[in-house]
């Protein structure tokens, strides 16, 4: 358990024997259609079960639980909080207090679009791990990062559209915000890199997140209609008219998803489990999202995750076995020193090609790519 | 498609209705709802006699007041009452007046002669420890290993300077129980062509025989990926969540692969490790050699190979029949179905059955579709298991 600890990315890697490192990186780099261990395509998920709104106290929540019975619930909570103003904005808004409607008109135009990145928080809890742990921080921020992050293009059509992106969403009027506490649990142990799961939960517990109707208008104390019937959902969705059109999705705004890639040898491979992770040469977590104006797929950002993989045991060849030496028919004719034996696990300790980067990105972006695929799946989940 | 999304299963709760009227009431109903919902569930106390032996019980739940039932495994009594106290999840078993709870899931338990696979987690002076899924650690003393060069040679300080060439740590081996310790630790030996380190393979974890021998229907928690009860929210209704390797005849086999895939080792450890490899021809070829050469010579013969962790060629029909046989123990184990040899040859030939059916179907679908096919997973695991039940 102690030196699970010891590094965030590692963590899940088992104990592997070099035979049996050597005998996956083989098959997960054997060129055009590597052999996973548990026979899926390269971009197959593992099949997951999702509901949503399943949490009655939270303003929104979801669970997902993968076929390994790893489990994940997230639950997201709004609070309306005061906003601090910084001091200058303070001033000329007692200046302009007395002032006519047509400023204050100005000044609420330009506090629709400015939100604070801290508005959001994320609390991430693994079984097993301190939350001042490395893995459960360094998860939460990256999911973190690429949500605020997410600025959507929209360019204002409608009060509909997310002007500003969720910060901006958050935001009330001059004087007050939503705070956002969005909180993960993940329910077992991490049989792999938690990060895929906890991505897609939050991802449909945003979507079913919703806030109460704002009653109050412009810079009034907020009051909120009691309905909950009538609440709004934190990522708006276009109307039914529109939507009886199929073509169009439901949600114009969608929160960001975050997908791990890993790439061995030459090959790209989605939703690696805990062995494959362990042999990879890159891993990467791919934040993308939908882009309100366009149908593409916008990526916001990579993170490339330390691949577990160099820190394992290198396999001996067996013309440098000691155990060999007096074997008249040793196999291993090879000299050994730098180069590699075949048969032979040696970690990886250089970098990846930028051409396979480059590939791993537009198979996560490209048209009708993995990105696309995951989205849609998504959203085929009926959130209440 | 890349990505399949399931509703969840939904057990015998009423799942939450969202959309009720405002805010309050919904957590007013919720709540006179959540207390209707967990009342049931409690199943009523076996207060005294009959009907004891029905549904399972949990840690720290009354089996029975009466004093007249002894207590067995898994059950505890207060000194100064009389009612039998379960200590484990499981189910209730009368023998006579016994009265015991049988695990759902428990940890190995070894016993002598059992085959065991294990992972070295540590290096001492004169041993190795194993992880072989058992409550403590197995130990493996550097005596109880073939040494290179003879089976008679004595163990010098030299082999003890490098022990991690013989066996270092994530290393697998397949061993034998020699003796189990009074704290219920067990000591391995290697000390046959058959046993040693493994390589040229897959390993993966279910899970294995807990308890005694004679219960072979108890299931150890599996450490790895094929957690039998977790698995749950995809595993079939019916799962009676009771598979697991089984002590059987043979543990150890040699299968000849479809497709092209040459021949196959499997282990299956009886603790719930389980190790495919490509079958070493090598070895074979030892092996019978051994008849017309002393019992020194065939050592060196073997030890050419013993202790080496750089795998052969394997030719990538193999990886995938491997990878195939793999998948077809996990449906068993995620299905409740004992694991032995039987079944896992009828699920294998089951699987090559349900391909063939699924490729007469769709030859002419596009590439994309052809890909994910090796992965035995919602209706080809079905078909599989109903396959292997029919054979059983």
């Amino acid at each position: 358990m102690s030196n699970q600890r010891q590094a965030s990315s590692a963590s899940q890697v088992p104990h592997l024997s070099p035979a049996e490192l050597s005998y996956l990186y083989t098959s997960l780099s054997l060129p055009k259609n590597p052999i996973r261990p548990d026979g899926r395509s390269p971009t197959q998920f593992r099949p997951l079960s999702a509901e949503t709104t399943i949490l009655p106290g939270a303003n929104g929540s979801a669970r997902i639980g993968f076929a390994d019975g790893t489990q994940a619930i997230v639950g997201v909570k709004a609070e309306v909080e005061k906003t601090v103003l910084a001091a200058d904005t303070l001033d000329s808004r007692s200046l302009a207090q007395h002032g006519d409607a047509l400023n204050r008109e100005g000044e609420q135009g330009s506090a629709a679009v400015s939100g604070q990145g801290e508005w959001v928080q994320m609390s991430i809890e693994i079984p097993g791990f301190r939350d001042d742990d490395a893995l459960p921080v360094f998860l939460s921020e990256m999911m973190r990062e690429s949500l605020v992050g997410s600025v959507a293009g929209g360019n204002g059509d409608g009060a509909n559209e997310m002007a500003g992106g969720l910060k901006g969403r958050l935001v009330i009027n001059k004087r007050w915000h939503w705070r956002l506490y969005i909180d993960v649990l993940l329910l077992s142990q991490p049989l792999s890199y938690p990060l895929p799961l906890l991505s897609l939960t939050t991802h449909l517990a945003l979507l079913s997140t919703k806030l109460p109707k704002l009653k109050s208008t412009g810079e009034e104390d907020p009051f909120f209609d009691d309905d909950w019937a009538v609440a709004e959902y934190l990522y708006p969705r276009s109307n039914t008219s529109k939507s009886s059109l199929s073509a169009a999705p439901s949600h114009p705004v969608r929160p960001p998803v975050t997908l791990l890639v890993i790439s061995v040898g030459d090959n790209v491979i989605f939703d690696p489990n805990r062995e494959e992770i362990a042999v990879a040469d890159a891993v990467l977590a791919i934040s993308i999202t939908r882009s309100s104006e366009s149908e593409t797929l916008k990526l916001l950002s990579i993170r490339s995750i330390d691949p577990p993989s160099r820190l394992t045991q290198p396999g001996i060849p067996n013309s440098e076995n000691v155990n060999m030496l007096g074997v008249s028919a040793a196999p291993g004719e090879e000299s050994g020193g730098q180069e590699e034996v075949e048969g032979v696990w040696r970690p990886r300790r250089g970098g990846v090609k930028r051409s396979v980067i480059a590939r791993m990105v537009k198979t996560v972006l490209g048209k009708g790519g993995v990105g696309e695929e995951v989205l849609e799946g998504l959203e085929g989940v009926e959130v209440q | 498609m890349a990505i399949i999304i399931l509703p969840p299963v939904v057990e015998d709760s009423r799942p939450y209705e969202a959309d009720s009227d405002d805010s309050m009431s919904v957590d007013s109903e919720e709540d006179v709802e959540m207390t209707g919902i967990s009342r049931p569930h409690k199943r009523p106390r076996l207060q005294g006699n009959s009907n004891i032996g029905t549904g399972i019980v949990t840690p720290g739940e009354v089996v029975t007041d009466d004093p007249q039932w002894m207590r067995g495994h898994g059950t505890y009594m207060n000194p100064l009452s009389t009612s039998i106290i379960a200590t484990v999840a499981g189910t209730v078993q009368k023998t006579n007046k016994l009265l015991s709870v049988h695990p759902m899931r428990a940890r190995y338990t070894p016993e002598i002669g059992d085959l065991v696979v294990g992972r070295i987690v540590e290096v001492q002076s004169r041993r190795w420890k194993v992880d072989v899924a058992a409550p403590l650690l197995a130990q493996l003393p550097l005596s109880a290993i073939n040494l290179p060069g003879g089976i008679l040679r004595r163990r010098t300080s030299a082999d003890e300077l490098q022990i991690r060439t013989f066996f270092s740590e994530g290393d697998l081996v397949v061993a034998e129980v020699q003796s189990v310790h009074q704290d219920g630790s067990a000591s391995l030996h290697t000390r046959s062509l058959k046993y040693g380190k493994l390589r040229n393979g897959v390993f993966l974890a279910v899970s294995g025989t807990g308890g005694s021998a004679a219960s072979s229907s108890s299931v150890k928690g599996g450490v790895g990926v094929g957690n039998s009860a977790s698995g749950s929210a995809l595993a079939a209704p019916g799962g009676s969540g009771t598979g697991g390797v089984v002590r059987s005849r043979r543990q150890v086999w040699t299968v000849t692969a479809a497709n092209g895939g040459g021949e196959m080792n499997v282990v299956l450890g009886v603790n719930g490790y389980i190790f495919i490899s490509k079958h070493d021809e090598g070895a074979d070829a030892a092996s019978s050699a051994t008849e017309n050469v002393s019992i020194t010579r065939m050592e060196e013969m073997v030890s050419s190979s013993i202790y080496s962790s750089q795998n052969d060629d394997i030719s990538p029909q193999t990886r995938r029949e491997i990878a195939r046989l793999a998948q077809c123990i996990q449906v068993l184990v995620q299905n409740g179905v004992r694991v032995d040899e039987e079944t896992v040859m009828g699920a294998y030939n089951a699987s090559l059955q349900v391909d063939l059916e699924i490729g007469d179907d769709e030859d002419e679908e596009d590439e994309w579709r052809q890909e994910g096919r090796e992965y035995l997973e919602g209706a080809k695991a079905q078909q599989i298991l109903e396959l292997v039940k029919q054979q059983l």
